[in-house]
């Protein structure tokens, strides 16, 4: 699998935050969803790689590219990066003066794809930024960063503050970007239905910490819930693959939670356990364990 | 294309080998043609709301069991399905199935006599019902 961004022992030391260590390789050709709390870490991880900001310690490399050794122009001419917060110092200039301006620091510019673009999201290009609603400014701050066709997409909550009709579209321009299978998108969501249309891997960062990276298949499929009934007698429910959690729940039921489901279903009738029903975890009930099982381990 | 595919998000079977022997089904009964050019890889895994590393791994199977084949950048289709082969996939299906219900026989102690009158009984009822069905509808 080819590589489009390495972190290799990120550290970032700030009065109120600590990010790192951080190793994280995200692959090319795929879209990588960061999950994870308010102030986990996710933008501050997005600025390391875009090398607007410096970490203490460790190195980043994008698109085969060491970060911050140099300007690196050349390499941001084949990054688009949407950030948390738009910045609003143009807010002065019509859509189309900002999208003339940026558009002179990058030679791929494509004309009719940023024309498509703001057909397909309805932008007016001669409306004032300052003018704009919050949806359609996002809508917009996503077309500049996609007008150039860049290998690598870096977007920061792309979707806070779009209308549900504009969400749409945002999917299925994002999927027809994706297409070739040359491109990289790296993306930061709160929004769980955005993540299961579009990620394909799921990386959880928690307190400026990666937990883990997976696949997105995999994942769901092995996070499930258990309803039991365990019968007469006892059942050790911390042998169970996977345990999480098992919660009594009356008479002889118990509700247990579990990250590889298949083996803790063949344990559950190794043991005698009856499964009643079960269900898949949905992805915040997985970031929610997996903060859980976090706090644990540090307390020990 | 829309291919009608549907998953089970409850199922045990992991979502690729749902979409595996359905795709399969598609294919080896004819209602996917020969050379039907197929989604691509992100088309399929967005319709479906997996991931694209699902949807290969169902592709490169069918790839290796001779029923899809990719062509350089033009995309995947569905290779030509000799009668023979055809005719192998068509019964395994049904052989699995029929094994799965031998054995829920066997579990219950029936005799091969008793299993036997059972499938005939099944088979009778189920040739009625599409017939009537197909005459008025139901």
């Amino acid at each position: 699998m080819l590589t489009a961004i390495e972190m290799k022992d990120i550290v970032q030391k700030r009065s109120h935050f600590e990010l790192g260590p951080v190793n994280l390789v995200i692959p090319k050709g795929y879209v990588t969803a960061i999950i994870g709390p308010n102030g986990s870490g996710k933008s501050s991880l997005f600025r390391c790689i875009l090398d607007l900001a410096k970490p203490d310690q460790g190195t980043v490399e994008v698109l085969g590219e060491k970060v911050g050794a140099h300007d690196n122009w050349q390499l941001k001419r084949r990054i688009g990066y949407v950030p948390e917060v738009t910045s609003t110092i143009n807010d002065h200039l019509k859509a189309e003066q900002q999208a003339a301006f940026t558009r002179k620091w990058y030679p791929e510019w494509d004309i009719n794809r940023h024309q498509e673009l703001l057909r397909r999201f309805e932008i007016d290009a001669s409306l004032k930024l300052r003018k704009m609603s919050k949806g359609m400014r996002r809508k917009f701050d996503l077309i500049i960063a996609m007008s150039h066709n860049p290998e690598l997409l870096l977007l920061d909550e792309p979707s806070s503050g779009l209308d549900p009709i504009a969400w749409k579209t945002m999917i299925d321009v994002i999927h027809r970007y994706m297409d070739s299978g040359e491109r990289t998108v790296l993306m930061a969501s709160h929004i769980i239905d955005e993540v299961r249309r579009l990620a394909d891997y799921i990386v959880f960062v928690v307190h400026g910490r990666v937990l883990g990276m997976y696949e997105k298949d995999t994942l769901l499929e092995s996070w499930s819930v258990l309803y039991t009934d365990i019968g007469e007698g006892n059942v050790h429910w911390q042998s169970m693959p996977g345990y999480h959690s098992a919660e009594y729940t009356g008479g002889s039921a118990y509700k247990a939670v579990t990250s590889s489901a298949v083996e803790a279903e063949d344990w559950c009738r190794s043991q005698g356990v009856r499964i009643v029903s079960k269900q898949r975890l949905e992805l915040d009930d997985i970031l929610t364990a997996l903060i859980e099982q976090e706090r644990i381990r540090i307390q020990s | 294309m829309w291919i009608p595919i549907q998953l089970n998000e409850q199922s045990a079977e992991p979502m690729y080998y749902q979409i595996e022997v359905q795709l399969r089904a598609l294919i080896v009964s004819g209602q996917l043609a020969e050379g039907s050019l197929l989604p691509s890889i992100r088309e399929l895994a967005q319709t479906l709301k997996c991931s694209v590393i699902t949807i290969r791994r169902v592709y490169q199977d069918l790839e290796n069991e001779g029923l899809l084949r990719t062509r350089q950048g033009t995309g995947t289709y569905v290779a030509k399905v000799g009668d023979e082969m055809r005719d192998v996939h068509r019964r395994s299906a049904v052989i699995e199935a029929l094994e799965a219900a031998v054995d829920a026989g066997i579990r219950v102690k029936c005799s091969d006599q008793e299993m036997l009158d059972m499938l005939l009984d099944v088979l009778k009822r189920r040739r009625e019902r599409v017939s009537s069905g197909a005459e008025g509808g139901e």
